[in-house]
């Protein structure tokens, strides 16, 4: 049970405003942006600006303390990056060693 | 006073100004009902300062204001939704005036009325799978002893990961082959980028689900029991939502 993260628990479908969690950022333009009906106000919002700005939002193009601020500090904690890291650094060393290898037997 | 536009956040069916007192707008703008036949929009005066061409031109690019606003427009979804059927709009779709909603309203009825058709007495869940990401770090390994040896274990993690990844799209797919036995409709949505949605693993399935009220709670067991059955996978649920993601028109 504790496998699956639920927003709520199972018994008793509660209204929405009973949800305990904050959505996800990600969960809320997913569905304003991309969603709902599509009706032509008489302000015109050029639609090509807000495909850009989200693209703009998946490549993160927001600071660094920004991002943090919105609680998106994944580069911190994100195992892929560590492990990346620790591929390069022994990458790294990885050819340092044939480098002097091949030094020493020239 | 600058000028003042009417945001338009939902149509809906049966809702009465009594249903939405005490809920602020965007800006605090307090929400009226417009009505036109059996439709009602539900709008809130909105500053042109901010909302107009100009100023969505530039406070769309602004991330926190564009939180603050999505946010604020799914609240007022939120609540609409909780008690009439409702037809969420596109963020920042916005009329000068009530004359300006009653005419877009008359020109596609047909068509709101048919997406309320299909959503009323349904919510929205979403749900998403991701792979398990280890909880333990991995052994350190000895410094490779050769470049062949180097690429030879850097094609093993490859492998292994996309290895990982395929396991994930199969319990992804049994999962919602369960999942939509119990629902009215569901729709998939590209998977999110993890800088944004802070999850951890690739996100393989990320699907709305539209499901009846009366069987929100079989949807949830089921839910349960698909987590509990696909221990390799994270099943991650969350909802209810309105149903954005099923209240699509169909074209003019």
């Amino acid at each position: 049970m504790s496998e699956s993260a639920l927003s709520r628990p199972a018994a008793g479908v509660a209204g929405y405003q009973d949800r305990p969690h904050p959505d996800s950022l990600a969960d809320i333009l997913e569905r304003v942006l991309d969603k709902g009906i599509i009706i032509a106000g008489d302000i015109r919002v050029n639609l090509l600006d807000i495909e850009l700005l989200t693209v703009k939002i998946r490549l993160l193009v927001v600071s660094v303390d920004k991002a943090e601020e919105m609680g998106i500090d994944w580069w911190k904690n994100d195992p892929m990056l560590t492990v990346r890291e620790r591929g390069l650094a022994e990458e790294n060393q990885a050819l340092r060693e044939r480098v002097e290898e091949l030094e020493g037997s020239g | 006073m600058a000028e003042q536009g009417r945001y338009l956040y939902a149509v809906c069916r049966g809702l009465t100004p009594e249903a939405v007192d005490g809920i602020a707008g965007l800006g605090g703008g307090r929400l009226s009902l417009v009505a036109e036949g059996d439709l009602v929009a539900l709008v809130s005066p909105v500053d042109l300062d901010e909302y107009g061409e100009e100023g969505l031109r530039s406070n769309l690019e602004r991330l926190d204001w564009l939180e603050e606003a999505a946010r604020g427009h799914d609240a007022v979804v939120q609540a609409a939704a909780a008690i009439a059927p409702t037809a969420p709009t596109r963020l920042a779709t916005i009329f000068l005036d009530d004359e300006g909603v009653r005419r877009r309203l008359r020109e596609r009825e047909d068509a709101i009325t048919a997406a309320l058709d299909r959503v009323e007495g349904h919510e929205e869940w979403s749900v998403k799978v991701l792979t398990r990401v280890p909880d333990a770090e991995p052994e350190p390994v000895p410094v490779a002893s050769s470049g062949a040896e180097y690429l030879r274990r850097k094609r093993q993690e490859q492998e292994d990961r996309s290895a990982g990844d395929r396991d994930a799209h199969v319990a992804a797919e049994k999962v919602h082959e369960a999942l939509v036995t119990v629902v009215a409709a569901s729709r998939r949505l590209p998977p999110q980028d993890p800088r944004l949605a802070g999850h951890q693993g690739t996100m393989v399935h990320n699907v709305a689900y539209l499901v009846h009220r009366d069987r929100s709670d079989d949807f949830v067991t089921l839910v349960h029991e698909q987590s509990d059955a696909y221990p390799e996978v994270v099943v991650d649920a969350r909802g209810p939502w309105p149903p954005y993601s099923f209240a699509m028109l169909d074209e003019a």
